[in-house]
Formats: C-alpha cells, sequence, structure tokens
C-alpha cells in the first residue's frame, strides 16, 4: 500500500505540475480568471447589492445559492453526528 | 527558471497537496488518514485563493471609498478577485463538514474495536 | 404560476423538509414517516410537471435571485436532466413508502435522525442533476455524499469501517471535481456550464484543460466505482442499512454518469470528448473491463446483497461502454439504460431488503422454498430477473439492444461480446437463487432449521407494494420505451 500510494501520488502531482505548464501567471491582473465575470462583481457591487464588501455580495447575493447549500452541508453534518454518536441512555449508563 | 519564479504558487500547492494524498492512501492510522484529507483539501483552497491575486497593488476587495464616480472610478485591478473567495469559503466549510462526519465514525469504530489502526479493524471484522 | 416555480420547488421543498424533520420528530416521532412520504410526493408531482413542459415547451431556464447566467447561478433542465428529476423523485418516493418497517426492524431508536439524512440525501441527488452551474454541482455533490456516509455508516457489523473507507475514497473523487473546477476558472473566469462551453473551444489545446479534463473523469469515475476504482462499493452498499442500500445503490452510481454526461458533453463539446483526445476509447476498455471483472467477482459471492453490489458495478460497465464506443445509437442505449438501471437495482435491492427482514440474513444459502412463502415478493423478483438478464418484455432487453446495436455498426466486437457474457452470467447468478428458492432443501439439513424457516411469510403489505410497482414499471418502461425514445431519450443525445 506504501509504494502504490507513493507512485500514485508521484504520477498526479507531476501531472498536474504538467498541467502549470500553460497556465497565466500567477498574479497576472489580465488573466481570464480576473476579466471574465468578476469585474462585474468589483464595479457594480455598489449599485446593483449596496455593499461595500464585495465577497458578501457575492456570497450573499450573487451567488447566494451555493451559500443555502453550504449551510445545508453544515446541518448534514451535524445530523450525521447526532445519527451516528447518539446512545439511547448511555451516558447515564455509562455512569452507573 | 522563468517557469518557476511566475508561478511558484501552483507549483507548491501541488506539492502540498500529494502530501496529503499519500497520507490518506498509505497511513495505517484512521485518524492519520483524516489529517491527510485535511491538508489534501487545504491545497485546493491554496490554489483557488492563489488564482484570485492580483500584482501591482491591489487591495482586499472592499470598496475604500463610496463615491465612485469621476476620477474615483473603480478601477477592477484595484481589487483581487472576490469570486474565488467566496467559492473558498464554501469549500472550507465543505472541508470541515467532511471531517467531522469522518472523526463521528473514527470515534464509532473506536468505541466498537478500541483501536483505530487499520489493520487491526479489519482483523476485528473478520 | 406554480409551473413556472416548479424547478426550484423540487430541491426546496426537500431541502426545507429535511430542515423540518428533527422539529416534527420531537413533538411526534411517528409523524416523521408519513411526512417523509408527503413531502417526497410533492417533489414527485412539481418534477412530472416539469418534465411534461421540457417535453412540450424545450428546455427551462431558471435563474436564481435573478441574476443572468455568468454572474449567478441558473438552473437549465434539459430532457437528461427532467428525466433524471423524475428518476430520483420516484425512486426515492418508493424507497421512503417501504422504509417504514425495515427502520423499525434495524434502527428503532434513530429513526427521526434518519429520515432527515434520507432527505438531505435526495437534496444532494436533485440538486446535482438540475443545476447548470460546476460549482453548484460540487455543493451538492458533497451534500449527497456526506449523508451517504452517514446513512452506511448505521449498517450492521463493519459498517463503519465501510463508510470510512468510502469516506476517504469519495473525498478524493469530490476533490478532483473541484481542481478540474478550478483549472476551468483559471483559463476561462467563468462557472456557468452553458457559458464554458461557448469560451472551451478556443483553448483546447491547452494543457490546463487537458488536466482539468482528466482529473474531472477521474474524480466522476471513483464517485461511480468504475472497475479499478470500485474498492468502496461493495463493502458499503452490503452493510449499509436496507432502507439506505435502496436508496444509495441505485441513485448514486446512475447520478455519478449523470455528471460525466454533462462534463463531457455540455461543459466541453463531443468533438473534444471524443476526436481530440482517445477519452471514449479508454472509457470502452474500462467498460468491457468492468463488465467481465463484475460479472465474475458477482459468480463468486454467497451473499445476496453483495452479490448485486458486483452487477451493479458490471451495469457501471454498460453505461461507461456505451459512451465509449461513441455513436449515437449506443449513447441513446446508455442513457435508456440509465433508466432502466435505476428501476431495476432499485428493485433488486428492495427485494434483497424485504428478504433481510423476514429472513435476518441475506446469505444464499438461506433462501430455501423462499417462492412458496413469499410468492408476490418471488413474482416481483423473477421480473426483475429478467430484466436484469435481458428478455424481451421487460425494458433491461432494449437498453442492451441498442448497446449492441451501437457497438456493431461501429465494429466494436470485444463490447457485444462482453455484454453477451454479462447476460450469460446474470442468467447463472439469477438461475442459482430461483433453483435454491424453488426447491425445498430443508429436508437435507435438519428438520428444526426447516421448522424455523416455516415461520416466514409474505412481506408486509408496505414493502410489497413499492416492489410491485418496481416489476410493474419495469414492464411499462419495456412496453412505452419507443415512445420514451422519442419523447425524452432522443433530445437527450448530444449531436455528434
Amino acid at each position: 500500500m506504501k509504494t502504490l500510494g507513493l507512485i500514485v501520488s508521484i504520477i498526479a502531482g507531476a501531472f498536474l505540475m504538467y498541467g502549470t505548464i500553460d497556465m497565466p501567471d500567477w498574479g497576472d491582473p489580465n488573466s481570464p480568471a480576473s476579466i471574465h465575470v468578476s469585474p462585474r462583481y468589483i464595479t457594480n457591487t455598489e449599485v446593483e447589492t449596496a455593499t461595500p464588501n464585495m465577497v458578501t455580495s457575492v456570497l450573499a447575493d450573487y451567488r447566494g445559492y451555493d451559500t443555502l447549500g453550504e449551510t445545508t452541508v453544515i446541518f448534514t453534518a451535524g445530523m450525521a453526528c447526532i445519527l451516528l454518536l447518539r446512545r439511547r441512555g448511555g451516558v447515564r449508563k455509562a455512569r452507573r | 527558471m522563468d517557469f518557476i519564479i511566475a508561478k511558484y504558487n501552483y507549483l507548491i500547492y501541488v506539492i502540498l497537496m500529494m502530501i496529503g494524498f499519500y497520507a490518506m492512501i498509505a497511513k495505517n492510522n484512521l485518524i492519520k488518514k483524516i489529517i491527510g484529507m485535511n491538508i489534501f483539501q487545504t491545497a485546493i483552497i491554496l490554489f483557488f485563493v492563489s488564482i484570485a491575486y492580483k500584482k501591482g497593488g491591489a487591495t482586499l476587495p472592499i470598496l475604500t471609498h463610496a463615491d465612485a464616480h469621476g476620477e474615483h472610478a473603480i478601477q477592477v485591478a484595484q481589487y483581487l478577485n472576490p469570486l474565488p473567495h467566496v467559492l473558498m469559503l464554501t469549500a472550507i466549510v465543505v472541508s470541515i463538514a467532511t471531517l467531522g462526519v469522518a472523526l463521528a465514525i473514527a470515534i464509532m469504530m473506536y468505541r466498537k474495536y478500541h483501536t483505530l489502526e487499520e489493520d487491526e479493524i479489519l482483523k476485528a471484522i473478520k | 404560476m406554480i409551473i413556472e416555480q416548479a424547478p426550484p420547488l423540487i430541491v426546496i421543498i426537500v431541502l426545507m423538509s429535511a430542515v423540518a424533520t428533527p422539529l416534527i420528530g420531537w413533538l411526534r416521532k411517528d409523524l416523521c414517516y408519513p411526512w417523509v412520504v408527503l413531502v417526497l410526493l410533492a417533489s414527485t408531482c412539481c418534477s412530472v410537471l416539469v418534465l411534461n413542459t421540457v417535453i412540450h415547451e424545450g428546455v427551462i431556464h431558471y435563474y436564481m435571485g435573478g441574476w443572468l447566467p455568468p454572474w449567478g447561478i441558473e438552473y437549465v433542465i434539459d430532457h437528461l436532466n427532467a428525466m433524471m428529476l423524475v428518476l430520483i423523485t420516484g425512486s426515492s418516493l418508493l424507497v421512503a413508502i417501504y422504509s417504514k418497517r425495515s427502520l423499525e426492524a434495524e434502527l428503532p431508536d434513530r429513526t427521526v435522525s434518519f429520515y432527515t439524512l434520507f432527505l438531505l440525501q435526495v437534496t444532494g441527488f436533485l440538486g446535482i442533476v438540475i443545476t447548470g452551474d460546476v460549482f453548484n454541482l460540487y455543493v451538492f455533490l458533497e451534500i449527497a455524499s456526506l449523508s451517504g456516509y452517514a446513512l452506511i455508516a448505521t449498517g450492521e457489523e463493519g459498517a463503519p469501517f465501510a463508510a470510512f473507507r468510502y469516506l476517504i475514497l469519495g473525498t478524493v473523487g469530490a476533490c478532483f471535481y473541484l481542481l478540474g473546477v478550478g483549472y476551468l476558472y483559471m483559463v476561462t473566469g467563468s462557472l456557468n456550464m452553458a457559458d464554458l462551453a461557448e469560451l472551451l473551444p478556443a483553448l483546447y489545446g491547452s494543457k490546463v484543460i487537458l488536466v482539468a479534463f482528466a482529473f474531472f473523469m477521474v474524480g466522476i469515475a471513483l464517485k461511480m466505482a468504475l472497475f479499478p476504482l470500485h474498492m468502496w462499493l461493495p463493502d458499503a452498499y452490503t452493510k449499509a442499512p436496507s432502507a439506505a442500500s435502496a436508496l444509495i445503490a441505485p441513485l448514486m452510481t446512475k447520478v455519478a454518469i449523470y455528471i460525466m454526461l454533462r462534463v463531457m458533453f455540455t461543459v466541453f463539446r463531443p468533438y473534444f470528448s471524443i476526436d481530440l483526445l482517445p477519452v471514449t476509447k479508454i472509457m470502452l476498455y474500462a467498460g468491457i473491463i468492468a463488465i467481465f471483472a463484475g460479472a465474475v467477482m458477482a459468480l463468486a459471492q454467497r451473499d445476496f446483497k453483495r452479490m448485486l453490489c458486483y452487477v451493479v458495478i458490471a451495469e457501471v460497465g454498460y453505461m461507461v461502454g456505451g459512451v465509449g464506443v461513441a455513436n449515437a445509437v449506443a449513447i441513446k442505449g446508455a442513457i435508456l439504460h440509465i433508466m432502466n438501471d435505476v428501476v431495476m437495482t432499485l428493485g433488486l435491492f428492495l427485494v434483497a431488503g424485504i428478504l433481510a427482514y423476514k429472513m435476518k440474513n441475506h446469505e444464499i444459502t438461506a433462501f430455501d422454498n423462499i417462492f412458496k412463502k413469499m410468492p408476490f415478493t418471488m413474482a416481483a423478483f423473477l421480473v426483475v430477473a429478467l430484466s436484469v438478464i435481458g428478455v424481451p418484455p421487460t425494458c433491461g432487453f432494449f437498453s442492451k439492444w441498442y448497446l449492441i446495436q451501437g457497438s456493431v455498426m461501429a465494429g466494436n466486437w470485444t463490447f457485444v461480446v462482453a455484454l453477451l457474457f454479462s447476460s450469460l452470467v446474470n442468467i447463472i447468478l439469477f438461475f442459482r437463487i430461483i433453483e435454491t428458492g424453488y426447491y425445498d432443501f430443508g429436508a437435507s439439513g435438519s428438520g428444526h432449521a426447516h421448522e424455523e424457516g416455516s415461520g416466514v411469510s409474505e412481506a408486509p403489505l408496505s414493502m410489497l407494494i413499492p416492489t410491485i410497482v418496481v416489476a410493474a414499471a419495469i414492464i411499462l418502461i419495456g412496453l412505452y420505451n419507443q415512445s420514451i425514445i422519442t419523447n425524452i431519450i432522443n433530445f437527450a443525445v448530444p449531436k455528434l
């Protein structure tokens, strides 16, 4: 398992590094990620959502549905812990 | 060499991610696997946040002056890209939730088998 | 009004009810079951309405919060999604009806949290299928996965370990998917599927795109349990509680196949996935290997549920191989097989759950004389088994027919051989159970064992009715397959 893990992770890492060759440089203000969708969030946040903090306006307004999903993930994890760890009367029995 | 200087963030995240990936596959102790999983997810967060960075004096994505007209018009290059940060807020929450469920399952197993070593649990099941 | 708002209602009804379930369970515990059934019934009605609208009026776009697509999140519902929505809501409704008695037997003190996670699981599946945004898909994928891990971990001896292994591999799969999203975002700046499809063709030579595509495919293959990456599936589905495995086993793998189709044919153009890269060739051989491996390992199993798990792995091979053949007929077969396979796997796991409920055991050797004791259950089982084998009036025949026709047209004889081999193995697998079940071997054991078994009678109605509905659906889909294909599937096949 150890050698297998080493081989798999080296192959995956080498492949990811191969992908970085064609990436835009780190911190380039004109990279595609910075000029396609996000400029609207920066320029229009005040006009469209009246929120100076752009992260807030994207989180709670433009992509608010993702945040609903995020909250549901937390709820899922909480219910999962209740389902898995709750022991009926377990505490009282353990004390005796 | 230029390649490394221009993109070292993207290379470092790969190394970090593969450390986590190796731990997830190869470690015998369940808690070590969970730690590996967390390193793995954190590396992805690092990658996304690196996308958001802009060189040349860009600041936090919060408007500093409210009257955004005339010569104070908002320059896109002045502010970091907010979208990857938003995505990563969600991804952080997801990774914490996964961590919680993983630890809950680990506790369940510890209660039953009194060990967290994978091979000992496998022996106990059979 | 309600028709306009039906697409989000499908998801939101289930999501909000999941949050309300603990409150209702706190008031009165036995209200949970009717509540879950009611909620899923409402959601099923909405999804049927949406399917009807899509068939008559074409693709539905719904903008979340009114923000236009590349900036906000949109729902895009075409024929493929609409079909998946009906399948998911319909089969989860059947499992919910069915779950009452088996839960009382298996998890009597944890029904409230079980039902909450049950609804969250359905929410996850629906959210994955309905969305038109790659990152939103990831969020709902995690909801579905997390609730799946928890539901599986509540099963019998060894279930937590199986769930833990599933959690580790499932997280790797989901993270690879997220990494693919990140790579695409980096070079295009967009997260919307339709927008990505517009922007990507200019970049098809880029190494970043190649890596992104590879990570998407590997991540999804982990989630769908394609053969060399299937290690988590048999243990997890065998040891899960019957109601959980009946919900997760038919849907999780098929939803993953849906994601694969979306990534290959909507986010990327078909000519990228088929002509530019040798992806379909790899998929074809992966599918063939999965069919052979699944079939052979299914033969080696003595546990009924575990055998079904390997049948599921072989069926994943059908669909992946069908897409790998890469002509319109075979992909039509693969999409039709998604539908059929949800129904068939659901039927198999429902029967397995009934047998586990009655026998407290899922070894095949325990099924003596079962046809006489539970005639209706086993009649339904017979229909499902015939469909898995691929006998004409049932639906399994037609998808297999298109798959074989497509691969003959492409000249892929290995895939034809694999499909026929799998049918042959399925005959042996199910005949073995029918043989054990039809004859009374009790005499050869001891009189005592026989007497103990004779207490077994027909399953309770709440379990029997869903099973019979599934058997009827298998025959109905088979009979009406032509109208299903002309109205739904033909539109879902990508234009090659």
